[in-house]
């Protein structure tokens, strides 16, 4: 059934593309049909043609031909191009524009007051050349490229953690304006370009080819964890296959090529045929049967020396940290008071392990968990005494499992004041060399039965151990009776450090629970009740791919026998406060000289010279295989001018050559293909500058798309892009240059009644800014942005409450926000709340929402808060007391203009409000003006491009 | 020239904003605030029946033929190889013989509906309730299986059907978030905020985590250094202030709506922690919820909260448990008992509040989880993943009451009679919602996106399932 009316044209208008465009804004009420496949005419499908420049008869005034074009349509509703906006306006637009943050008070005031008419090249090319450039438009490419530092599909959601090597790659090829031909190639098939092998000296050409084809690897690919029966895990593999292809067909081409995969595409030309022969192009690096997981499509190719360098440096701080550590340990343990010792395993011996240690608790009649844990092997779930300590393996699949104790304890100490605690060295949060790191460290008190409704009430008290800070606890977990019981402590879970528990009687049937960092207990703690401890051994949890390495597991409990025994404690504390003190301080300084392994690349090769077979998949589904492909090119876009239509697959030094032969089809000069790139890539660059691109679907250029509002515009600058090499900072001077983009946001009567949307650019589009430039505008705004240029993200944890927020104490919190993680299931709230995107396939349109949580957190989030502290601060270093001073600085910082009348008084007036509210003190001052500020903050006119 | 000017004006405005150019059509879809408040994306395509769900998410796989769907072939084979051909199984290292079913069924109600003694309070609703015995769904692992449930597919990231149903049809009340998630205070589900995404819809459109304590949302509290007079005052300024910039763009309703926004802000600071208030209930409600009892309390005061949030207009409520509960590897039988035991008094005494209300007349109440659960063990007492056959229940807001619908298999292995997708249970609820799946449709991978996809799915309502 056809949706009926208007809201019907509308969606008739999406699934369909007729009917309406920018330029036509006829909508048709007609088409309720599909609409017939004529691939052999449609517009995206032909090569380039340039148009000729409408003559609009004042050459003058539209002199550009961005201009001409739209003139010649705004003139035929009797609408013009606006005039000029201000120089602040203008400066503002441009410096987010090009490098996604503000512009200095001083480069306005100097753009204002430069009269001379080289003024705005000048301005311009100072973005251009600036690194923040390509930091900005680096996230755009990768918006559409799909990037993640995740990799999805399972609620693991696991880490990538040399996918930051790609994306620095993809910035440093923006700020050199690698031409974009050249750029897609290398993220093709650089690997077979440059014919690196593993072993072969590199160099830095070399590298980035490596690094470029991390782009075939952006989708969402879970096979790293497939647990399921081997058709499951066939689909989880294709499904990496299979996304790939999605972002390449969306990215490139403006196709959605997944359509095909079942069927022939309802809507496009595209064949199910042409579907696996393109994915026959990839197949060789992506074989079904001859798999990689994600952890082991990476090589090592670091330049001369590197790698020699970074050894010597690791051991030497491997070993001082090791020095360190073993000092510490060595004096908590000569100097702390020891308690009586109920239990203690040093895991020396292998052979011992199954006398201390169990996969069924005490009193239990059978074992934790399916599959339960299994000692001294290798393959999780398992326990393995390795190196002198412990490796809590953990084997994927679901469910809870435990390792216990075989000894039982009494967790219920008799008086009050006694204890019993248990310790343990974490030594690693994750095994050596592989696994990601451990989110939690789970363990367990007074495990006495798995068993779900067993007689014996309360125990099983999961700690779980919080690298981020407090460690929840629950009672009797698992199962549906588990009960949180809130968090204790506050230290996170590092390397390197001693974790536990400690229970204290209080009262009769009163005990609390406390979280011991080297062996003091922190604040924060819990009641629990004497039902709550029943007797039962202690334990490590599997849980969620966590694995971790542990040592010097220590049961004790106090002592009744030494009257000076709690003096002896308090000393200890003292003195261990002072120590601790010294020894982070090193941590930290040892942690910030260390750097990963060089030289890993996350890359995609083929898996050998000789491709394998590739079949069509009947209705999609890998148990019924159709038959073979071959990789051939898809009719609807081939050449017809004379020169041959399908490039053979070349000789390459490594893999197949079916990456490069795809790689320069889909740029070969001339053809429909290379046309359909361009045109898909300047409408992207447009829909930056305009909101929406000269295709309102920048994913869709296919016949079930939106047509061009202005398709001659689009075409010549498509033309343009090409002919001036590829080059987007070329693009960037020819939009930047037209009126289009210089003019006014002001609305006027005759346009809003001619073309209320704008469609035709009769004024320059106001816009919000996206939550990258809002975040990184905040932090520049008090002079607190960072300086990292690339490297390792930016973890984003989800933190005790639950936000997921960077922790502000770690040195490069303040970093621009492309290097923040970038994990599919962890946005950060503040920045989700402005729309930026959880990354499913790629992005080619942020959505714009408008809602009360964004103000919320404008008003409330310690995010913002601390960011009008800081402006508050800067206002006081360069103004001093100077009231007027600070707000109209307060206004040029934030918003790019000094304020108006009435905003300088509404802001005066407020001022002198918050002094009131204030009164009394002794941070009033600090508060009055972080208040001012962070009102700036939340101002449209900070949140908006005029 | 456009045939329908007023229309056209008035959602170019919208497009100004949503996309500074205003391609009419995306504009349209894309559109301003509406989950807190102003309108629907999309006004109803259909004569509505109900206005709200709340969604009783069983993480893990309830196991249909221990609970809803009696198979005494199963116990008949206990212990004996299955007879029934090949079994598509997710552990297959670890199958064994048909397992029988330990508890027994009991009809239920005028209607006769049988459910195992495990629910006693369901079987109370039997007469209000349709119960779905022959779905299916599209994968045996549990996170796909999860999307398949909220989001239709099983793709990460996608929006879910709160979201969908959300931007359907906008909310009721602009002081509470209409898309509300009640989860577990032991934890976050399996796949966690996924659960709740809006995916590729706007922002506006995603699930609110209402979280026990002091600030139930993110943000919420004025932070405690603020006096309220300072922050009366900052509120002013920013009316002021915003005001002044959106004169010189009179035209621009999304500039207006995040002046009104902060106002809205204000007033969710008050009206969350009313709406999570349990203090006016009375002793009854309170425990026919359960909250008198230790094991049904927690689960209880969730159901209670989501009564409350539809009363105040909430349009899309979801309670989630923490992990994956119902997953039931081994000890099938052990842990059935004690979900059962803390989740079956609570749902029930939802759906009789919500009747006693006369608010169930517009509301959906739906019980179902990922899929179901195979009739051979695992291990020696656990049962594995089946997605050919699970049961779901269904109450309220224009469905059956007293019906049974479809059937499995001798074992309950395989939805066999009158068998429901979940593409076709997803048509069928949002046509009660009053909305047309094939209509509900949002651009997104270069084509009408929508929450049933029925080019792939074939999704249709199940006229049978409604009264």
């Amino acid at each position: 059934m056809p949706p009926k009316g208007w809201l019907g044209v509308i969606a008739i208008v999406l699934v369909y593309g007729h009917g309406f465009s920018r330029a036509d804004s006829e909508i048709s009420p007609s088409p309720t049909k599909k609409p017939p496949i004529s691939a052999g005419s449609h517009w995206a499908f032909q090569p380039l043609k340039r148009p000729p420049v409408p003559d609009t008869g004042t050459p003058s005034a539209t002199a550009n031909p961005i201009d001409r074009f739209l003139a010649a349509r705004l003139a035929s509703q009797g609408l013009a191009l606006g005039p000029e906006a201000d120089r602040p306006t203008l400066i503002r637009r441009v410096s987010f524009l090009l490098t996604g943050l503000p512009p200095t008070p001083g480069q306005i005031t100097a753009f204002v007051r430069d009269r001379d008419p080289g003024a705005w090249n000048r301005m311009v090319e100072s973005y251009l050349a600036s690194p923040h450039y390509g930091e900005r438009w680096a996230k755009h490419w990768l918006d559409a490229a799909g990037y993640a530092d995740s990799n999805g599909y399972f609620s693991a959601d696991s880490d990538r953690p040399l996918a930051y090597r790609y994306r620095d790659y993809v910035i440093r090829s923006h700020n050199r304006d690698l031409p974009f031909d050249q750029f897609v190639r290398q993220q093709l098939a650089g690997d077979e370009s440059c014919g690196w092998k593993p072993g072969q000296p590199v160099t830095p050409e070399i590298i980035e080819s490596l690094e470029a084809t991390h782009y075939l690897r952006n989708g969402q690919d879970g096979s790293g964890e497939s647990d399921g029966n081997p058709d499951e895990v066939r689909t989880d593999r294709y499904y990496a296959l299979e996304s790939t292809m999605q972002i390449m067909g969306s990215s490139l081409l403006g196709l959605t090529v997944q359509c095909a995969k079942c069927h022939d595409h309802k809507f496009e030309p595209i064949t199910q045929k042409d579907y696996y022969s393109f994915q026959s192009f990839l197949y060789p690096a992506f074989p079904i049967e001859k798999w990689s997981k994600p952890n082991d499509r990476v090589v090592y190719a670091s330049l001369p020396g590197e790698l020699e360098t970074w050894e010597r440096t690791e051991q030497r701080l491997q070993a001082e940290q090791k020095v360190l550590r073993e000092d510490f340990h060595v004096w908590v343990a000569a100097h702390q008071p020891r308690g009586k010792v109920l239990f203690a395993d040093r895991f020396d011996d292998p052979a011992a392990l199954a006398s201390h240690w169990s996969n069924t608790a005490p009193g239990d009649d059978a074992p934790g968990g399916t599959p339960p844990v299994t000692l001294n092997v290798e393959q999780g779930p398992a326990a393995r005494i390795r190196d002198g300590a412990l490796d809590i393996i953990e084997g994927g699949g679901s469910g809870d499992r435990w390792l216990s104790t075989v000894q039982s304890f009494d967790w219920r100490p008799a008086r009050t004041g006694e204890w019993i605690q248990v310790t343990f060295d974490l030594v690693a949060s994750r095994l050596t060399g592989k696994g990601t790191h451990a989110e939690r460290i789970g363990y367990f008190i007074a495990t006495h039965d798995f068993n779900n409704n067993s007689p014996v009430e309360g125990g099983n008290i999961l700690v779980d151990g919080n690298p981020g800070g407090a460690s929840s606890v629950q009672v009797d977990y698992p199962g549906t009776d588990a009960k949180g019981r809130g968090a204790i402590g506050i230290s996170g879970y590092k390397a390197g450090r001693n974790y536990g528990v400690r229970v204290t009687r209080k009262d009769r049937d009163k005990l609390t629970l406390e979280h011991v960092v080297d062996g003091v207990a922190e604040s924060g703690t819990i009641e629990l009740k004497d039902a709550d401890l029943p007797p039962g051994g202690f334990g490590f949890e599997y849980c969620c791919g966590r694995s971790f390495i542990v040592d010097n597991v220590l049961v004790e409990a106090s002592r009744d026998d030494d009257p000076e025994w709690a003096a002896k404690v308090s000393e200890f504390r003292t003195a261990l406060e002072e120590r601790r003190k010294t020894f982070e301080q090193r941590e930290k300084e040892i942690a910030s000289q260390r750097s990963p392994k060089p030289g890993g690349i996350a890359w995609v090769t083929d898996a050998s010279a000789e491709a394998p077979e590739v079949r069509m998949l009947k209705r999609g589904n890998h148990k019924t295989p159709g038959d073979p492909v071959e990789p051939t090119f898809p009719a609807f876009l081939r050449r017809t001018d004379g020169v041959t239509g399908t490039p053979g697959i070349p000789k390459t030094p490594v893999g197949t050559g079916r990456r490069t032969a795809w790689a320069a089809w889909v740029t070969d000069p001339g053809s429909p293909q290379a046309g359909l790139l361009a045109r898909v890539t300047v409408n992207r660059v447009w829909q930056r500058y305009f909101g929406v691109g000269i295709v309102a679907t920048p994913d869709n250029f296919g016949l079930s798309g939106a047509r061009p509002s202005n398709p001659e515009l689009l075409e010549w600058l498509a033309a343009e892009f090409v002919d001036s090499g590829w080059s987007l900072k070329s693009l960037h001077r020819t939009l930047l240059q037209s009126a289009a983009f210089r003019q006014s946001s002001a609305p006027h009567d005759p346009g809003l009644a001619r073309d209320p949307a704008d469609i035709m650019l009769w004024r320059f589009p106001l816009r919000r800014l996206d939550a990258e430039a809002i975040r990184d505008a905040m932090l520049a705004s008090g002079e607190r942005l960072g300086t990292k240029t690339g490297g390792p993200y930016v973890p984003t944890p989800r933190d005790g409450s639950g936000e997921v927020a960077v922790d502000e104490s770690q040195p490069e919190a303040f970093s621009r926000s492309i290097f923040l993680q970038q994990r599919r299931t962890q946005v950060p709230t503040f920045m989700g709340n402005f729309d930026a995107p959880s990354m499913v396939f790629n992005c080619t349109r942020r959505a714009d929402t408008t809602m009360p949580l964004q103000s919320l957190s404008l008003l409330n989030s310690t995010f913002v808060l601390r960011r009008g502290e800081d402006l508050a601060g800067r206002l006081h270093r360069e103004c001093g007391e100077d009231i007027l001073a600070r707000v109209r600085r307060g206004y040029v910082i934030t918003t790019g203009r000094e304020p108006d009348p009435v905003e300088t008084s509404a802001m005066l007036r407020f001022i002198e409000t918050q002094r009131q509210a204030y009164a009394g003190r002794a941070d009033a001052a600090q508060r009055v003006w972080s208040d001012f500020s962070q009102s700036l903050f939340a101002l449209n006119s900070f949140l908006y491009l005029e | 020239m456009n045939p329908s000017p007023n229309p056209y004006s008035r959602r170019a405005f919208l497009g100004h904003s949503a996309g500074g150019l205003g391609a009419l059509a995306l504009a349209q879809l894309l559109g301003p605030a509406r989950a807190f408040g102003s309108g629907p994306a999309i006004p109803g395509h259909l004569r509505p029946r109900a206005k709200a769900v709340i969604s009783l998410f069983q993480h893990g796989g309830p196991s249909q033929m221990d609970l809803f769907d009696y198979k005494p072939a199963l116990n008949r084979f206990h212990g004996k190889p299955y007879p029934g051909g090949n079994l598509e199984i997710h552990f297959d290292k670890q199958a064994g013989n048909v397992l029988g079913a330990p508890y027994a069924f009991h009809p239920h109600g005028q209607c006769g509906m049988e459910l195992s003694e495990l629910l006693p309070h369901t079987g109370s609703i039997a007469d209000d309730i349709t119960l779905v015995r022959s779905m299916n769904t599209g994968s045996v692992d549990h996170e796909s299986a999860l999307r398949i449930l909220h989001t239709g597919r099983f793709l990460a990231g996608l929006p879910t059907m709160g979201a969908w149903i959300l931007y359907g049809l906008g909310s009721e009340n602009e002081n509470l978030p209409a898309y509300v998630v009640l989860s577990d205070p032991g934890g976050l589900p399996v796949d966690g905020e996924r659960n709740w995404s809006s995916g590729f819809l706007p922002a506006v459109y995603q699930g609110t985590p209402f979280r026990s304590g002091d600030s139930p949302v993110f943000h919420l509290q004025t932070p405690s250094q603020v006096p309220s007079q300072a922050r009366i005052n900052q509120l002013a300024l920013l009316k002021e202030l915003n005001l002044h910039q959106a004169a010189r763009y009179a035209e621009n309703t999304e500039l207006a709506a995040r002046i009104a926004n902060f106002e809205t802000a204000a007033r969710m600071q008050s009206a969350v922690p009313e709406a999570l208030d349990l203090s006016g209930e009375s002793a009854v409600t309170k425990k026919m919820y359960g909250l008198d009892n230790p094991v049904t309390e927690e689960y209880g005061r969730r159901c209670l909260l989501a009564r409350r949030l539809v009363e105040r207009g909430v349009r899309f409520v979801q309670l989630f448990l923490s992990g994956q509960p119902w997953d039931t590897h081994d000890k099938n039988a052990e842990r059935l008992k004690g979900l059962c035991a803390r989740t079956d008094q609570p749902s029930a005494a939802l759906v009789k509040d919500l009747k006693a209300r006369g608010m169930l007349d517009s509301t959906v109440v739906l019980w179902t989880g990922e899929f179901g659960r195979l009739p051979v063990s695992q291990g020696k007492d656990g049962r594995d993943h089946n997605r050919h056959a699970f049961s779901l229940w269904a109450a309220g807001g224009g469905f059956k009451a007293g019906y049974v619908h479809g059937a499995t298999d001798e074992f309950g292995y395989e939805s066999v009679q009158d068998v429901v997708s979940v593409s076709d249970f997803h048509a069928t609820l949002l046509h009660t919602l009053g909305l047309d799946h094939r209509a509900l449709t949002f651009p997104h991978e270069g084509r009408a996106s929508s929450l049933t996809d029925v080019e792939v799915t074939g999704a249709k309502i199940v006229p049978a399932l409604l009264a």
